[in-house]
Formats: structure tokens, C-alpha cells, sequence
């Protein structure tokens, strides 16, 4: 038995390996990284890209009109979070029209979008789900740790289009489909 | 193969989601013993009070052991750099005592201590993070106080202090509840290096199954347990805690903790249907707005209304409307103001009050009344009773996840930042004085039976919901004649003096529609939602002659018992 679990640990770690390295690095450098949300999981994110040295700028609430000349990727840390919304002082109604000119906006100006929810089940639910309907079919690539996944919303939302869906058991397993990503 | 990649895939990926659940489950969260039972929000912190019990120590031991093991197994809630209330009544005394240790506000402290944005927000948020949020510890003053004073004398303070040792060295298990909170609060962790290098993994959140070690933290119990109170108030622990807070932009000297003062004060008392109810009088609200509440509400056949009926949530509804308008004209730390206690709690009072409440509309916002007419003269909290009829019950914190998220290098002790819980401007009477309390809503209550005989030590953390879900679990006991676990797990409301009203998601939808027509604004909150804080109680069952434990699955809860 314990053999079969090791099997079947290293096997899953190895699909996850086998999906990083099978997206082709297409994203530009510099990133921007938002929170499509506002929830906490932004903070994963920035450590994640720090770890992975990509250099990036960091604006949990920046709008349309303000996306910087340079930046060349939009990285969504999607997942919602009434605290964090409370906290930015905006309602979710506001956090969902900024989120969908943002998208159309990046893809005006040619930008690559990634897509990242690292906050697992307890970072889904009816608010969560709503940013994730509107970010998955906008993005290039996909990268949700698994466990977020349950119902494969992700890869329903991305399936239409193609839209590769990277799979990670953990957190810390997300830097590396993110490094991937990048040129 | 690739059929067989896909499987295994699927089943590493159903292996996380079956144990990321939250609520984990809703069973084994009671105890039941005939000696003894511990109620806490951590199982291997009741476990610990326990252990002691079967030792000979008495309920103020346990409590004590259970204390500091709580700061170690649940970080982020209380710890040596908070502070907090114990309500204790042993079989011996002829009345129970609290002892308040909580925080008190630095010498150099104003009113004015904090500057405004034009957004109407404390710049930085500097209440809450960072080392002017931090308020002057009492945790550990509080906690030796009480064995000193109220423990068995049995055990020494280095056997009450061991278990606790042991888990910060041993690693504290990282549960679903525990996950999530350092995500959560991973931004305010990783500005912190001293803090981010404990409870992350390199600047990323430690995850299900990982366990967090504190080596810092074990020595700084040891060094209580060698030198007592002195240890952390005076000499080179004092200097370290003092600057720690002034390198994170805080006023705190050493001074400061030097001067700290345990306060031992005569517990608030009432009554509800002929039990008696004895809470923690100021700097806590809680307990006399616990008996204001029920003392309305003592004036409605709650029994008849049923449990979550319309009819009986709005009168809940109505009567925390109540409380909380006079909770905000006149509760402060009453060393520093005058308290109208007496009018608060009298059944007079709570009389007009009902009669304001009409069955068949909301009132929507409430004002403040005159108790002085009836005048005569974010938290952990877990509950011990013994065989002996010993009685203790502890709400403890540093306020916010993780307080301050000062961690104080070499020690490991996480500061509070209970200074966010003063009023932040002045010309409030819970403005910010030096040497004042901030106002608390911590609420660990005793109930004596209708005999006058020892029936229910109880306690919750959940900053205002505090009241609100102490006050709703003992109705659910004596109203509804729920067991404990029954009356922790039933679904809770909340509402402030005006505002929308906090419905747990498990509410019956009928309720919620009833409860709009009457013309509440509603709000539909999770189905176990820790916003509702996370009630730990025992109660005596005379009939069984046996103690039950009770824990809030909300948390992490669990109690035991032999």
C-alpha cells in the first residue's frame, strides 16, 4: 500500500511537471500583477514571482485607464474576499466592472493575461466564483492548485477556447507553471 | 498510461480535498467525564488541561496550563504579548472573582495618537499593525496571578508551563482553520521578518498537514517558568519587548511593562429564569451587556417563540439593538469613567427596554436610553469545571489575526494590537488615556442553577459577536433545553445597535423572509461561519451527574474529558 501512495504521489507530482513544462514560455517581461477580488492570495502571488526572480509590479486595484505603457503580462491573483473588498473601500459590483475593463483593456493593448488562484476551496464560493467566470475565458494560462478545483469550474471556463489549465497540489508547486510562463 | 497518470492525478487531488473541508466535521466535539472536562478551542489544548486535572491539579491549574498551551497551538488568537479575563469560582469561595489582565495603554499614549487620511482611515492602519497598535501585555501577569493566588499549590509553575513548552518545540499541526488564517493574513505576517520566519515557509504560507515549530517562543516559557512574572516584566525580556514595538513605529518602554497592573475586580451579576449568571464586569462589556440582553429578553416566553423562529430572532434581533446603543454611550474602562453598571443590568431597565420592542416591525436602529435612572448604587476562549464543582472560564487574545504582527526577534511573542479597540479620536469616554483599558467584548461567564449550584462555565472569542453568542448559548440551554454541543452548534444571528443584521447561513429560509418583511436588512453569512465566534462551555448535567464539554466547530474546538 505504501508503495501504491509513493507511486501515486510522485506520478501526480510528475503530471503537474509534465503540464508546467508543456506550456511554451510566451508571457513578456515586466508583469503586473492585480487582484481580481480582493482577496489576500495577492500576497502568494508577489512571493511566488519574487521566488521565481520575474521582474513585476504590483497594483491590487489598478483600472483600465492606468495600466502602465511598459507592462507587457496581466497576472490575475483571482478570488474574492468580502474583508478585502470592505478594505479597499469598493463594492463588488465595482471590483466586477473594473476587473472586465481591465481585461478588455489589457487585451487592447496586446497583453498577455495569466490567470492564478492559489486559495484552494476555502477561496471559492459564490463570490469567488463570479471573478473566476469573468477571468478564466480572458486568460492565455491557467494555474489553479487543485484543490480550488474541485468541481473543475477552471477547466469548464477554459475549455471553449483552449485555454491551458495548469493543475498544482500545493502552493508552492504554482511557482513553477509561473516561472514557465514567462520568456 | 496516460489512463493511469489521470487516476493517480485524480486520486492525489481527492486525497487534499477530503481533508480541506471546513467545517473538518461536526462530530467528537463534545466530551463528556465525571471528574473533570476542558473546553477549548484546540484539542490538544483541552488535552493539556486534562493531563493536569489527572495530576491533582485543580481547575485554576488546568486553566492556567490550558492558557499558555492555547498561545503556542493557536497562535494567532492569544499568547504571552496579549492579554485578556478569567472568571473563577472554586468550590471553596463564597464568591467567584475576575481577574482582568487586560492591556493597558502605554504611558506616552493620547488620544490623538493617531492621524487621519482624507480617506477617514488611521493612516497606515497603525491601530491595527505594526507597534503603536500594541497595547502593554498582561497575559502572563494574569495568567501567574491566578495560579499563585486561586491554583492548587500541587504542581509547580515548571510543570504548568511544560506541556506548552513541549508543543512549541514539537510543532504545532497545521489544521484547515490555521491554514487559512496565515493566508489570509500572509501580508501582515511577511512585513515582519522576526514574524515571517516562523509561520512561513520562505515568505509562502504553511499549508494542510505541515506543522510549525517556535523554538523562540519555548524559551521564553521557560524563562517564565524559571522567573515567574519578572521573567517578561522587568530586565532584559522587558528592554527586548519594549524595542521590538518602538522598532515597529510603537511608543512602549520598558517602563511600561514595569508598571503593569493585574486588576482583580468583583464579577458582574444577574440573573435569567431564576439561574444566576456571573460575567466580567469593565474593562469588558461583555459580561453586563450579557445580562441586559437576557434581562430583555426575560420579559418574552422565549421557550413558546421556539428556536430560530422568526418570531424569536427578531426579538434577538431588537434586544442586541438595545444593548449595543448603550454598549456605545456608556461602557469604558470604569478606573476611568463612571459606568451606570447597576442601571445596565437591572430588570427595571431591561423592562422599558422590552416594551420599545414591537413584534411586528423592525426597529432598524436603536438608541440610546438613561440606565442611570436605575442606578442604586479576533480571542480564544475555553472553559474548566471539575468534579469538585471548581469553575473557570478564560477569553484571552491579541486582538486581530496574528495582533500587531510584531513578533518580537529571539522571543517569538507575537504583540497585540489592542489599541484599535480604544475609540481613535477624543472626546469619546473610550478615548485613549495613558494607563486606560481599551473597552473589551471578552465575556467568560459562570451560570449558577436555580439551587444556586455550579451549571455552566462559558466563553467565546469573535470581537462584539462575543456577547451576542454567549448570550445565545446560554438561552439555547435554559430556554430551549438544548445539551451543550446542541446549543454551540445551533445557528447564530448578530446585529449592532443599527446596521444589517448577521444571519448564519443555516437559518431557516422562512425565518430570513419572515425577518425581511418585518423590515430587518438581513445579510446571509456562511453556514459555519468563525464570524460568529467559537463557543466553549461545560455544563453540569445533574440529572447524569456528569460534566459536558462543549466545542465550536466554527474553529477548531474540542473538549475532553476522564
Amino acid at each position: 500500500m505504501r508503495r501504491i501512495t509513493v507511486l501515486i504521489a510522485t506520478l501526480a507530482v510528475a503530471v503537474s511537471a509534465v503540464s508546467a513544462q508543456a506550456t511554451a514560455a510566451f508571457a513578456d517581461r515586466p508583469a503586473l500583477l492585480t487582484s481580481i477580488g480582493q482577496s489576500a492570495d495577492l500576497e502568494m502571488v508577489k512571493v511566488l514571482l519574487g521566488r521565481a526572480k520575474i521582474q513585476f509590479a504590483s497594483d491590487p486595484l489598478v483600472k483600465a485607464a492606468g495600466l502602465p505603457a511598459g507592462a507587457r503580462t496581466l497576472i490575475l491573483s483571482v478570488g474574492g474576499s468580502s474583508k478585502g473588498l470592505g478594505a479597499a473601500g469598493i463594492s463588488t459590483d465595482e471590483e466586477m466592472a473594473r476587473s472586465k475593463a481591465l481585461i478588455k483593456r489589457a487585451r487592447e493593448l496586446g497583453m498577455k493575461i495569466i490567470v492564478i488562484h492559489v486559495g484552494g476551496e476555502a477561496r471559492r464560493g459564490t463570490l469567488s466564483d463570479a471573478f473566476i467566470e469573468v477571468c478564466v475565458p480572458a486568460g492565455d494560462l491557467v494555474i489553479v492548485v487543485a484543490d480550488g478545483d474541485k468541481d473543475g469550474i477552471f477547466e469548464k471556463l477554459a475549455a471553449p477556447t483552449r485555454i491551458p489549465v495548469i493543475k498544482v497540489a500545493k502552493i508552492t508547486a504554482a511557482g513553477a507553471p509561473l516561472a514557465a510562463a514567462f520568456k | 498510461m496516460k489512463k493511469v497518470i489521470i487516476a493517480s492525478l485524480l486520486i492525489a487531488v481527492t486525497a487534499v480535498l477530503a481533508t480541506s473541508q471546513n467545517p473538518v466535521n461536526l462530530y467528537g466535539r463534545a466530551a463528556v467525564g465525571a471528574k473533570g472536562v476542558v473546553a477549548a478551542a484546540k484539542p490538544e489544548a483541552s488535552q493539556v488541561g486534562i493531563d493536569i486535572l489527572k495530576k491533582g491539579g485543580n481547575a485554576v491549574d488546568a486553566a492556567v496550563a490550558t492558557a499558555f498551551a492555547l498561545g503556542v497551538l493557536e497562535p494567532n488568537a492569544s499568547g504571552v504579548g496579549g492579554g485578556g479575563f478569567m472568571i473563577i469560582k472554586l468550590a471553596k469561595m463564597k464568591e467567584a472573582v475576575v481577574i482582568d489582565f487586560r492591556e493597558m495603554a502605554p504611558a506616552a499614549a493620547t488620544a490623538d495618537m493617531y492621524k487621519y487620511g482624507d480617506d477617514g482611515k488611521v493612516i497606515g492602519n497603525a491601530s491595527v499593525v505594526g507597534g503603536l497598535a500594541s497595547g502593554v501585555p498582561g497575559e502572563v501577569a494574569g495568567l501567574l496571578y491566578a495560579l499563585d493566588n486561586f491554583g492548587s499549590r500541587k504542581l509547580k509553575r515548571d510543570a504548568i508551563l511544560a506541556p506548552a513548552i513541549a508543543w512549541a518545540e514539537k510543532g504545532i499541526p497545521v489544521t484547515v482553520n490555521l491554514a487559512i488564517i496565515i493566508r489570509d493574513e500572509l501580508g501582515k505576517i511577511n512585513t515582519f521578518p522576526a514574524t515571517a520566519k516562523i509561520y512561513t515557509k520562505d515568505g509562502l504560507p504553511y499549508e494542510l498537514g505541515d506543522s510549525i515549530k517556535n523554538p523562540d517562543y519555548a524559551g521564553t516559557l521557560r524563562l517564565i517558568a524559571k522567573g515567574g512574572v519578572d521573567a517578561i516584566y522587568k530586565g532584559e525580556m522587558a528592554e527586548k519587548i519594549a524595542k521590538a514595538v518602538r522598532d515597529a513605529g510603537g511608543i512602549m518602554t520598558a517602563a511600561d511593562l514595569a508598571s503593569y497592573q493585574v486588576k482583580v475586580r468583583k464579577p458582574i451579576t444577574g440573573s435569567y429564569r431564576d439561574y444566576s449568571i456571573i460575567s466580567t464586569p469593565p474593562a469588558s462589556s461583555g459580561g453586563t451587556h450579557v445580562i441586559q440582553i437576557l434581562n430583555i429578553l426575560e420579559n418574552f416566553d422565549m421557550a413558546k417563540y421556539g428556536d430560530g423562529t422568526p418570531g424569536a430572532d427578531h426579538l434577538w434581533i431588537e434586544a442586541l439593538r438595545l444593548a449595543f446603543a448603550d454598549r456605545g454611550k456608556y461602557m469604558a474602562d470604569a478606573d476611568f469613567v463612571k459606568v451606570p453598571l447597576a442601571g445596565l443590568t437591572s430588570k427595571a431597565y431591561a423592562k422599558e427596554l422590552a416594551a420599545k420592542i414591537v413584534m411586528g416591525k423592525a426597529m432598524g436602529s436603536a438608541t440610546a436610553d438613561d440606565p442611570t435612572r436605575f442606578e442604586s448604587g479576533s480571542t480564544t476562549s475555553f472553559a474548566v469545571m471539575d468534579k469538585d464543582g471548581n469553575m473557570v472560564a478564560v477569553t484571552k487574545s491579541i486582538n486581530y489575526f496574528f495582533g500587531s504582527g510584531v513578533v518580537v526577534p529571539g522571543t517569538g511573542i507575537i504583540m497585540n494590537d489592542h489599541m484599535d479597540d480604544f475609540a481613535l479620536k477624543p472626546g469619546s469616554i473610550q478615548s485613549i488615556e495613558p494607563g486606560k483599558r481599551p473597552l473589551s467584548s471578552m465575556t467568560p461567564t459562570l451560570v449558577l442553577d436555580p439551587a444556586g449550584k455550579p451549571f455552566m462555565a462559558v466563553g467565546s472569542p469573535g470581537a462584539t459577536r462575543i456577547i451576542a453568542a454567549v448570550a445565545q448559548t446560554i438561552s439555547n440551554v435554559i430556554d430551549h433545553k438544548m445539551s451543550i454541543q446542541e446549543a454551540i452548534m445551533a445557528p447564530r444571528l448578530f446585529a449592532m445597535a443599527s446596521g444589517t443584521v448577521q444571519l448564519e447561513g443555516r437559518t431557516s429560509v422562512n425565518t430570513v423572509k419572515a425577518l425581511e418583511a418585518l423590515g430587518h436588512t438581513v445579510n446571509v453569512r456562511a453556514d459555519w461561519d468563525s464570524y460568529f465566534g467559537g463557543v466553549h462551555a461545560v455544563v453540569f448535567n445533574r440529572a447524569t451527574n456528569m460534566l459536558e464539554g462543549g466545542a465550536d466547530p466554527r474553529r477548531d474546538g474540542q473538549a475532553a474529558g476522564f
